[in-house]
């Protein structure tokens, strides 16, 4: 295998996306390419189908809470008030699938419930929000906004992508042969001991393990790649700042990734040959275990949300037409937030662990908010005195700086040890961590989507259709999770099936938000079906942005330039540069753009 | 290396200098500028690689740590069970393999193509025999005295509750330890087949030996970590 | 930050909004209390502002067509060094109000009331330092009650949970540890909770509060007036398939109340009594008395699909084979449940070996025969267990005949 690379440039290409024809030879190039725009579409769709799987147990999890005891689908109330059995033909259905096919055998109402909850957890956190910016958008964008042809090591890219299909492969035949029931967290000695005769629980764990490599080899590909395959004339200082966020990101999961790789392989052990090292009764410690899964567990909450908060940076920027303001500030904040990402594991524990440990962690958990601050003032600062358009990238945007500030105000009762001992494992916990998660890297992620739309799929998407669903997924999210807050603080455990009675109240709003929620994401798969199918061509500049991406048609050629770029000038500097493609109907720019650089 | 988009279907010579795998013929791919950068790139891989890999036996160090100070008793017995000569001959077979590992880049690089598949069957030797003692004088003998991990423990004469315990431990890191040095030892294959078959290691170009000596010497350097903390401190 | 005397005095508007309907129980509760509503109003002033200035940016500087961007600063270091100083500095202060309320909420006094806790899926269970164990319950929910009443009879998974009396304005400490997995024991008016950890101990202390008049409540079983404070406890640490009802109920009560009940529950009661008593606390979870199958068999005498149940009746088993239902057998399945498995059911249940002495299990099983016509205990009806009230009576001379 050799190829000649003589060409100075590369004019004859078409769109990466014409293959060749005939449908399986089309399969063919695309299961077996090393092209990162492919490999990052494939990500794309294969995350947002992990989406949907996790939103509709998630919706599942809310249907069941609507009622303090009737259980999930097999049960309901009547006009009279009184609970009766009903079993309606979804409801069969439903159960059949959590009851494996009949493999796991009758299930009860809570059983169903714990393995539904369990399912969002495990599908949302490891095949869903931990690949999904970094190994989609990343993938797709880093090489580009680079300058380069390809991320550095294409065929190991390749293989990250084939280790996550097997990895969730496993997660998909826990799930079919009946799911498991441990929660997402694994934590012994539950997981160690129930479901004692199956192999679902070791199935999910192994599926956990093996995700757990293609995240490190794309990490480890990303960082080689920003190091080795910058465009001449890009320094560090001359990157976008989404780079700096998935550089920073790449980092965490290098160093992050691998703790829980050995800590679920104890785990495996623990289950098929009861080593011991986590069971209470030979000797082991439960709690030794919890501090090896949130040794990685915490600093994966940044690898989801890094990559957000650099996307967030690109969007508000763009859409406002406006230089990014202290850019070194967020870039230092990424590297920063990165590195005290390691030190605060202990926060999860506060409850388990001895109280000068907790002290000290309490302490190193309240640093990360002064990174985290100091991002949240420059995006501020940024629309000030910018050219802002309120479309659906910048909507996302804006909603992002909403949910992401009310997520991350939140967290602070949390680092704080007395207001803690409450709220720990209370609906206050879900609801902190879905407005960061949600709020931050889903809203940053669908802002992302549609920022990126048209250069990936050289499509434009329907506008107002856009902002409708954004509306939506915007009320949607802040009815279903706020009201979580009270609950917790009124004292809502979290993983309920069944409470008593004075929450049923706040817990039915939530649910409506759920559907309000669940609404708005049809919405906007109606829009990306129609985009794809009928949508605009798109032209190859159309935000007007300066990074390297949209320099390349939409969508990119295969290797992405036709020649090699040279960068002359910042990626945020929009009132000396007249961005490439422009078309001065679009936008306006500064008349003494463009005479300064060049 | 090379990309696996454009395959030159004519390229099959009988001789092996005409091969483009072999070093003088192999060109950098396509996104890169020069072969020199690839290297740099794919050393700067493995070392990350490495980072990895140093984390996941930090694991096993830690769980050694807590469960140590947990159950001093356990641990000082463990120690007594292992023979430090078994150990200390694995060390030993493991150093040597590191240096001719180290050897091997060097005649890469010097182009000295008999000397580098010496050195690298001399490696691959040196593995199986780390290997050969451990099965065959440690796992075998201590799992035949019911020296095992966890619950499949049934040794009699033990001192302590917790030494099962210990034994997981002991398994757990060695075994995968021991997983690592096949890993290792099957990448040398690979090497040594590309190697003999293309001569496709030489001065300009010789990443993947590189690579494969630098995670070979990462096993020397886990074990020199187990040795002393098994078989030598009580 | 004012160390707030007990919060009832002085609740906001806004505190009610966010903490419901109860009220912190403890002055460490109310301190955190105001600590989160420090950290609130601190949170919601810079929320305020950080929204007021993105709203007012997105209406002011709207992209008008033909106008391009005012060129602005891209950093300024003085603003940028003022706005990372500042919060950190209120950080700082959250921090170390944090830790001290936390020592306040855990630490005890040497002479509390020691309350041991065991934790098992998916109970609690309290023993008072005179050894007794609490055998009072109520439902966690009202649709509960309704369907333990036989309102709708195909839902039957009523469950009581235990009530544990603690005397009022009185510091009592808990010990706790877990018999399985590892659980949470909160008690949400307290604003507290530890982790309950098997095989060491955990514990921490609270202060009861003093009764007020506005404590008054309907007594379920008499009807009468009693004055006392119901307070929920949870778990708040997943623990398997019930975990959402391993639920309590903490009663705060007058001191001579207190001591009243510790010395009626000292009193031994008759084996079937005292059988409930178990079944209640450490059974109920997985067995019902009312035909409804849970995770384990029902005890009652009942059938469905897949066999009969009840005591005298032959139980068909997971590997074909059947067995009687007889003490042999009873005892077999407390000591060594996986060693006959009823077919339909999964292996779940963990051996009680060490928990519950010989007496307790012939206790149980003498409670269980009562819930069967086969062979009864000659004085009792078959629904004798069900009305307490009733059976008590005629258990006298039931007990009387089985020793």
């Amino acid at each position: 295998m050799s190829t000649l690379d003589t060409h100075a440039g590369h004019h004859d290409e078409g769109s990466y996306l014409s293959g060749p024809p005939g449908i399986m030879a089309k399969i063919w190039q695309w299961a077996t390419t090393v092209d990162h725009k492919k490999i990052g579409v494939m990500y794309l769709f294969a995350v947002l189908f992990m989406f949907f799987v996790g939103g509709t147990a998630a919706l599942l999890v809310r249907y069941e809470l609507i009622d303090p005891m009737r259980d999930v689908i097999t049960q309901s109330v009547n006009a009279d008030g009184d609970l009766v059995e009903t079993t309606t033909s979804t409801g069969e259905n439903l159960r059949d699938l959590f009851s494996g096919l009949g493999v796991a055998g009758d299930l009860t109402g809570t059983q169903i419930y714990n393995r539904a909850f369990t399912l969002h957890g495990a599908v949302m956190v490891f095949m869903f929000i931990v690949p999904s910016i970094p190994a989609s958008l990343g993938n797709f964008f880093l090489p580009v906004m680079l300058g380069a042809k390809d991320v550095a090591f294409p065929r190991l890219n390749l293989l990250s992508w084939y280790i996550y299909l097997f990895g969730s492969a496993f997660g998909i035949l826990s799930i079919l042969m009946g799911g498991v029931e441990t929660g997402w967290t694994f934590y012994t000695p539950y997981s160690t001991t129930t479901d004692a005769d199956h192999w679902r629980v070791v199935l999910m764990v192994t599926a956990a393990f093996i995700l757990g490599f293609s995240s490190i080899l794309t990490g480890l590909n990303f960082v080689v790649t920003v190091h080795k395959l910058r465009a001449p004339g890009m320094g560090w200082f001359d990157m976008p700042l989404f780079i700096w966020a998935i550089y920073a990101t790449s980092i965490i999961q290098v160093l992050a990734t691998p703790v829980i790789g050995i800590t679920l392989l104890l785990l495996i052990f623990e289950r098929i040959m009861n080593i011991g090292i986590f069971d209470p009764a030979m000797g082991g410690d439960p709690v030794l275990y919890q501090h090896f899964f949130w040794f990685y567990s915490h600093p994966v909450v940044y690898v989801m949300i890094l990559p957000a908060m650099g996307i967030i940076s690109e969007l508000l920027a763009i859409h406002a037409r406006k230089h990014i303001f202290g850019y070194r500030a967020i870039a230092f904040s990424s590297l920063g937030i990165a590195g005290v990402s390691f030190l605060v594991w202990g926060h999860h524990i506060f409850t388990a662990m001895g109280e000068l440990a907790a002290i000290l962690f309490s302490g190193l958990t309240f640093l990360v908010a002064i990174p985290t601050a100091i991002k949240v003032f420059n995006w501020i600062a940024t629309l000030y005195k910018g050219s802002i358009v309120l479309n659906t990238p910048m909507c996302y945007g804006l909603m992002f700086l909403f949910t992401f500030s009310i997520g991350g105000l939140t967290g602070l009762p949390l680092a704080t040890l007395a207001t803690d001992l409450h709220l720990h494992d209370s609906y206050y916990v879900v609801a902190h961590f879905h407005y960061v998660m949600m709020g931050g890297t889903v809203i940053a992620f669908m802002g992302g989507i549609h920022h990126w739309w048209p250069k990936m799929f050289g499509k434009m998407y329907n506008e107002p259709g856009a902002l409708i669903g954004m509306g939506l997924v915007f009320i949607g999210f802040n009815v279903t999770f706020f009201t979580q807050f009270f609950l917790g603080t009124q004292g809502m455990p979290r993983r309920y099936a069944n409470y008593v009675d004075e929450f049923q109240t706040l817990h039915q709003i939530s649910t409506y938000g759920s559907w309000i929620l669940g609404l708005g994401f049809l919405v906007h798969l109606a829009v990306f079906v129609h985009s794809l199918i009928a949508g605009e061509k798109a032209p190859a500049n159309p935000w007007g942005g300066l990074t390297l991406e949209w320099e390349c048609e939409s969508p990119p050629i295969e290797h992405n330039f036709h020649h090699e770029p040279i960068v002359k000038h910042g990626p945020y500097d929009f009132e000396t540069t007249v961005p490439p493609h422009w078309d001065p109907k679009d936008y306006p720019i500064h008349p003494d753009a463009g005479k300064a650089a060049h | 290396m090379s990309t696996m988009t454009d395959t030159n279907p004519t390229d099959v010579p009988q001789s092996i200098l005409k091969s483009p795998k072999h070093w003088r013929n192999r060109i950098a791919g396509h996104h890169w500028r020069s072969g020199d950068e690839e290297f740099d790139a794919a050393k700067l891989g493995m070392w990350l690689f490495l980072t990895t890999e140093v984390l996941l036996f930090a694991g096993i160090f830690c769980g050694y740590a807590v469960f140590r100070m947990m159950y001093p008793e356990a641990w000082a017995n463990g120690s007594h069970y292992l023979d430090w000569r078994f150990g200390a001959a694995n060390t030993a077979v493991l150093l040597l393999s590191s240096w001719t590992a180290a050897n091997a880049v060097r005649c890469a690089q010097l182009d000295k193509q008999f000397w580098l598949r010496v050195n690298i069957i001399v490696t691959i030797a040196c593995a199986a025999l780390f290997i050969f003692i451990k099965l065959k004088f440690e796992y075998m003998v201590k799992l035949g005295q019911g020296k095992a991990p966890g619950t499949f423990f049934s040794y009699p004469h033990a001192h302590d509750a917790h030494e099962p315990l210990w034994w997981s431990l002991y398994y757990i890191g060695t075994g995968i330890h021991a997983l690592h040095v096949v890993i290792g030892a099957a990448l040398f294959g690979v090497v040594l087949y590309y190697a003999k078959r293309y001569q496709a290691y030489g001065p300009t170009q010789y990443t993947l030996v590189e690579n494969a000596a630098l995670y070979w010497h990462l096993v020397d350097l886990v074990w020199i970590f187990l040795f002393p903390l098994l078989y030598l401190i009580h | 930050m004012m160390m707030p005397t007990l919060a009832t005095a002085q609740v906001s508007g806004l505190e009610k909004l966010i903490f419901g309907p109860k009220l912190p129980a403890s002055e460490s509760a109310a301190w955190a209390d105001g600590l989160f509503m420090m950290i609130t109003w601190f949170s919601v002033f810079f929320f305020v502002v950080l929204m007021g200035l993105m709203f007012y940016f997105m209406i002011k500087y709207r992209r008008r067509e033909g106008v391009p961007t005012e060129p602005s600063p891209h950093h300024n270091t003085l603003l940028e060094v003022f706005w990372t100083v500042v919060p950190s500095s209120s950080l700082l202060v959250m921090f170390v109000l944090g830790f001290q309320g936390y020592t306040q909420q855990l630490v005890s006094p040497s002479n509390a009331m020691e309350l041991r806790i065991e934790g098992n899926k998916w109970n609690w269970l309290a023993t008072y330092p005179n050894g007794a164990k609490s055998p009072e319950f109520q439902p966690l929910s009202k649709k509960e009650t309704q369907s333990a009443d036989g309102m709708s009879s195909s839902v039957t998974r009523g469950k009581d949970y235990p009530i544990f009396y603690l005397p009022e304005n009185t510091a009592v400490k808990f010990r706790m540890n877990s018999q399985d997995v590892i659980h949470s024991f909160w008690i949400p008016e307290f604003r507290v909770k530890r982790d309950v950890i098997p095989n060491r101990y955990t514990t921490y202390g609270i202060q009861t509060p003093k009764l007020t008049a506005a404590d008054t409540y309907i007594h379920q079983d008499t009807g009468q007036k009693m004055i006392g404070r119901d307070m929920w406890v949870f778990c708040a640490e997943y623990c398997g398939d019930e975990h959402s009802r391993m639920a309590a109920t903490i009663r705060i009560v007058p001191q001579d109340y207190f001591d009243q009940k510790m010395e009626e529950w000292g009193v031994v009661g008759l084996p079937w009594e005292e059988g409930e008593k178990i079944y209640k606390s450490m059974c109920a979870s997985c067995h019902q008395i009312n035909g409804t199958k849970l995770v384990g068999p029902p005890w009652n005498e009942s059938s469905d699909g897949s066999g009969q149940y009840g005591w005298g009746y032959p139980a068909s088993l997971a590997d074909g084979t059947t067995v009687e239902r007889d003490p042999n057998y009873y005892r077999e399945s407390i000591l060594d449940p996986n060693a006959k498995i009823v077919n339909g059911y999964a292996p779940q249940m963990q051996s009680y070996q060490g928990q519950l002495d010989e007496d307790d299990i012939n206790n149980i099983i003498a409670y269980i025969q009562t819930l069967s016509t086969v062979e009864p205990n000659p004085h009792l009806d078959a629904e004798g267990s069900e009305s307490e009230s009733e059976a008590g009576n005629q258990a006298e001379e039931a007990a009387g005949s089985e020793s």
